[in-house]
């Protein structure tokens, strides 16, 4: 009589490794996608930031013409924006949550499949308007009424490309949440859950409730553009202030869909490279939840100068609130190097720089909440700093630092110290060039997104300089490159877990099985693996720690948490 | 507690000097222009104060920084554990307090700026403006309206220590109407026909020239919306307004050739062609029948003529040219509005 074995399916069947990844659920393979494809991307949307600060360097039109000038900072800003910083988090996320959960997979990995490769199909679409006549070229934000009178297919692309590109988050969002409730190991308590875990869970929350609005209203803006609607254009009776309110109350949750899951990243990398905890666990959870409460109460920051009804002390008060969570998280990270052992590897490094960056850009934030500030400074070069020393100096900033910390795990060898270092250095004095002027230039009073400026002796060497910073930051790409190629051909081993991490991720083999652990360590605190490596003496620095674990876990067996 | 660590010279010279320098540094280089209206010398206050609190944070937070990373490092085989601190509810406590007394005393002085930037005055001296793609057209009541082009940007003629009101209509889409010098920008947003427009209120302190610009995207040539503002005296702007108060009469055709033109809806001709004969004047009888205002020019022989208001009409007599292929343009939008001019024997 024949027998069947059983075997694990994934040795079951071998497939070609090209159709292996184009099909692939599993929510590792996944994360590396969402990764190169958002950095394929991310080097585009650089190059298009070359392109514009060139044409900036000095005065007077160079080699682009008003047009493309327009079409390069709209692509820009929304390539940057939904499909490298948005995207990118996400593939971290979706390698790392469900390992640091101690997960086998992600609760939907088909889900988990379609939601990616909604992304290249999108931003090929948004990109694509370069070929049928011009690429969409109203800004990021495609104010009505401006977008409903462009002319050109690029702007129905952007609108398309955008609507695709949201409902992959969104989907990403459900997915995420689902596994953060549903899959977590034995033992894993929301209140243990690793911080990066926390951010990802109020970021898709914020998605969840922030980009249907968003879709919806580019829905409204592609039928006013193609079916002869009437929501945002005044001369047949719309509101062109309909569009900013959508808008931005998308917009405003957006920028902290981009920067919790990096102060996640920063929060996991410094507590492991000054070997402490981090200071104020539950401080610092709060303060994450208050920050996405907080973020659907100030859209209308954005629109101060829009005079008319607007309220603008309830929505200048609820900004200044959000600077009060986001400097405890300041005070906690602080807190945390504080009588540490700081170990200064690449990721740490990025992690610091995040601090110190993002600091710049919250204190400009808070500048910013004030109206007579704003009046002054909005649509000006000095938002244009602002909103870099956030999404660059903050989001990018922890973008590598997770790639230095987590890509021993993904690939099983480490990336080198010192061109990792070399890349920090001209990245960090390229960025503050090209960046730190802006500042000045904005309070001089030049607008963004003109193609020409004023030939003034002020403006044009601060313009200079930004731009010689530009072109540092693009240098600054070429170490890395190398770093990741020759780390890939002759690279370090890294071995299960090279820095000595406190979470699961670092339980498994680098890379982990399909199947993610063979066991699991206990799981009794934030750190399970600080308590494996250095066993429960420790523990005992903090008498209640074990008993408040078993409290937990009690719970945890009733199902209360 | 751990014993504390002897003080280096270095670090003496460093804690002090750092500070001294960044200060330096912020404030030499972190201030707008010169405030030149009565709210914008208040909003530099505010912004001198909101910079202080700022210099303070970035300082303190930068400084720690600094400190950690030079006094807290690993040195090399040291293998024991810090103390593992977990936390401490009271200096939590405490440090969610800084942000808060900090935030909370930005909201009140900027609270009281902004009344006082919002104020409006009883009897100002009242002026539209308007915007469009890509120009201004500044209307005075009872007085000449003047709208600029690329090249020979308007000016916005107002008087000295009065208040000013202007109310801002955008023709199609949104602009800002922008001075750095007067610390403040205004939206115009087309309101459609019952909506109020925006309005903005000034009194310029100081006699001089004032550079400003739109500040809201607002398509293919939005960098040209320049303009200037010049604050004069009162005698000197009764005088402006009632010189030029008088446009030149539209000319008179006096020509054997005449070309009918149009501008049309969404800032376009209504042909990109025309062909007239050499050697000779010819008219161009022009309709405007867009929304904004639209002139007719000739690139190679720089004739520039009238703006056209929206629904009005104008004749131009052009002078002679010579056979050969021109362009001529909407010197109003350059880029948007060209057509091929042909003169032929
Ligand atoms: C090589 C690095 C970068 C350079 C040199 C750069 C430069 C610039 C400049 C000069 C502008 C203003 C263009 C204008 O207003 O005319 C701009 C706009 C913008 N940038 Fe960047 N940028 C860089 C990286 C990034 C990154 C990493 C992000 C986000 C993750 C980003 C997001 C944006 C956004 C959202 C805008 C606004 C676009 C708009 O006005 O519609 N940039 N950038
Ligand atoms: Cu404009």
């Amino acid at each position: 009589m024949a027998t069947t074995t059983l075997e694990p399916r994934t040795a079951g069947y071998r497939r070609a490794w090209v159709l292996d990844w184009l099909t692939t659920v599993d929510h590792k393979k996944i994360g590396i996608l969402y990764i190169v494809n958002s950095f394929l991307f991310f080097f585009a949307a650089g190059i298009l930031a070359l392109v514009v600060r060139s044409e900036l360097a000095v005065p007077g039109m160079q080699f682009l013409d008003q047009d493309t000038y327009n079409q390069a900072f709209t692509m820009h800003g929304t390539i940057m924006l939904f499909l490298f910083i948005i995207p990118v988090l996400s593939g971290f996320g979706n390698y790392i949550v469900p390992l640091q959960l101690g997960a086998p997979d992600m609760a939907f990995p088909r889900i988990n499949a379609l939601s990616f490769w909604l992304l290249p199909l999108g931003g090929l679409l948004i990109f694509s308007g370069y070929l049928f006549g011009g690429a969409a070229a109203e800004g990021w934000t495609s104010y009505a009424p401006l977008s409903n009178r462009a002319e050109g297919v690029g702007t129905d692309l952007w609108i398309i490309g955008l609507a695709l590109v949201g409902t992959a988050s969104i989907l990403g969002a459900v997915n995420f949440i689902t596994t953060i409730f549903k899959m977590r190991a034995p033992g894993m308590t929301l209140f243990r859950m690793p911080i990066f875990v926390w951010t990802i869970l109020v970021t898709a929350t914020l998605i969840l409730l922030a980009t249907p609005v968003l879709t919806a209203g580019l829905i409204a803006l592609f039928i006013d553009r193609n079916y002869g609607g009437s929501f945002f254009d005044p001369s047949v009776g719309g509101n062109p202030i309909l569009w900013q309110h959508i808008f931005w109350f998308f917009g405003h949750p957006e920028v902290y869909i981009v920067i919790l899951p990096g102060m996640g990243v920063v929060s996991e990398v410094l507590p492991v490279f000054s070997r402490k905890p981090l200071f104020g666990y539950k401080a610092f959870v709060f303060a994450t939840i208050a920050i996405g409460l907080l973020s659907f109460s100030v859209w209308a920051h954005h629109m101060f100068t829009t005079g008319g009804a607007l309220f603008l002390p309830f929505f200048s008060f609820m900004t200044a609130l959000i600077g009060i969570p986001t400097g405890v998280k300041m005070f906690n990270w602080l807190g945390t190097l504080y009588r540490g052992k700081l170990v200064f590897s690449s990721a740490m490094l990025f992690a610091l720089g995040f601090i110190s960056m993002f600091l710049i850009g919250g204190i400009s934030g808070v500048m910013l909440a004030s109206p007579p500030i704003d009046f002054h400074v909005q649509d000006t070069y000095f938002v244009v700093a602002h909103l870099h020393y956030v999404f660059f100096g903050g989001s990018v900033f922890a973008v590598f630092a997770a790639t230095y910390y987590w890509f021993p795990k993904m690939f099983g060898r480490k990336l080198n110290e010192p061109l990792g270092k070399i890349h920090f250095w001209i990245h960090f004095i390229g960025f503050n060039l090209a960046f730190f002027p802006m500042h000045e230039l904005g309070l001089l009073g030049m607008p963004r997104r003109i193609a020409d400026y004023a030939d003034r002796p002020d403006w044009v060497i601060l313009n200079f300089m930004s731009t010689v910073g530009a072109f540092m930051i693009a240098v600054s790409v070429i170490p890395f490159l190398i770093n990741v190629i020759a780390t890939f051909i002759n690279g370090e081993p890294a071995g299960d877990d090279p820095w000595e991490g406190n979470t699961l991720e670092w339980a498994t083999t680098s890379p982990p099985p399909p199947y993610n652990f063979d066991r699991l360590p206990p799981i009794h605190s934030e750190r399970p693996l600080f308590f494996l490596t250095h066993g429960h003496g420790h523990a005992a620095e903090r008498p209640d720690d074990l008993e408040e674990g078993a409290e937990e876990d009690a719970e945890h067996r009733k199902g209360v948490v | 507690m751990q014993p504390k660590a002897p003080h280096s010279r270095l670090r003496t010279i460093v804690r002090i000097g750092a500070p001294l320098l960044l200060i330096g540094l912020l404030s030499g280089c972190l201030l707008p222009p010169d405030p030149k209206t009565d709210a914008a010398k208040d909003v530099f206050n505010l912004y001198l104060l909101v910079l202080a609190l700022a210099a303070i944070v970035f300082i303190g937070v930068e400084g720690f920084l600094l400190y950690a990373v030079f006094r807290y490092r690993r040195k090399p085989g040291d293998d024991v554990l810090p103390e593992q601190l977990h936390g401490n509810n009271t200096v939590e406590v405490i440090w969610t307090l800084i942000p808060t007394v900090i935030v909370f005393t930005l909201f009140g002085f900027s609270m009281i700026t902004l009344g006082e930037v919002n104020a409006k005055a009883d009897n100002p001296t009242t002026i539209h403006v308007d915007g469009f793609q890509w120009q201004w057209t500044f209307r005075y009541e009872d007085g000449p309206s003047i709208t600029g082009t690329a090249t020979d940007p308007p000016v916005l003629a107002v008087p000295v220590g009065e208040p000013v009101r202007l109310v801002l209509n955008a023709l199609d889409v949104n602009h800002s109407f922008y001075v750095p010098e007067f610390l403040i920008k205004r939206d115009l947003i087309p309101v459609g026909e019952n909506g109020t427009p925006n309005e903005l209120e000034f009194t310029v302190s100081e006699e001089g020239t004032y550079s400003g610009q739109c500040a809201e995207f607002c398509g293919v040539a939005h960098a040209d919306m320049t303009f200037s503002v010049e604050a004069m005296s009162r005698d000197a702007f009764e005088q402006f307004i009632a010189s030029g108060g008088a446009t030149p009469p539209p000319a008179e055709g006096d020509c054997s050739t005449t070309i009918q033109l149009a501008a049309v809806e969404s800032i376009q001709f209504d042909t990109d062609s025309i062909e007239v004969p050499a050697g000779e004047d010819f008219c161009v009888e022009f309709t405007n029948n867009d929304i904004v205002p639209h002139d007719f020019g000739v690139v190679e022989t720089q004739f520039n003529g009238d703006d056209v208001a929206p629904g009005e009409s104008i004749t131009y007599q052009v002078p002679a040219m010579e056979a050969g292929d021109y362009t001529f343009i909407c010197t109003l939008h350059p880029t948007a509005m060209v057509g091929d001019l042909s003169v032929t024997e």
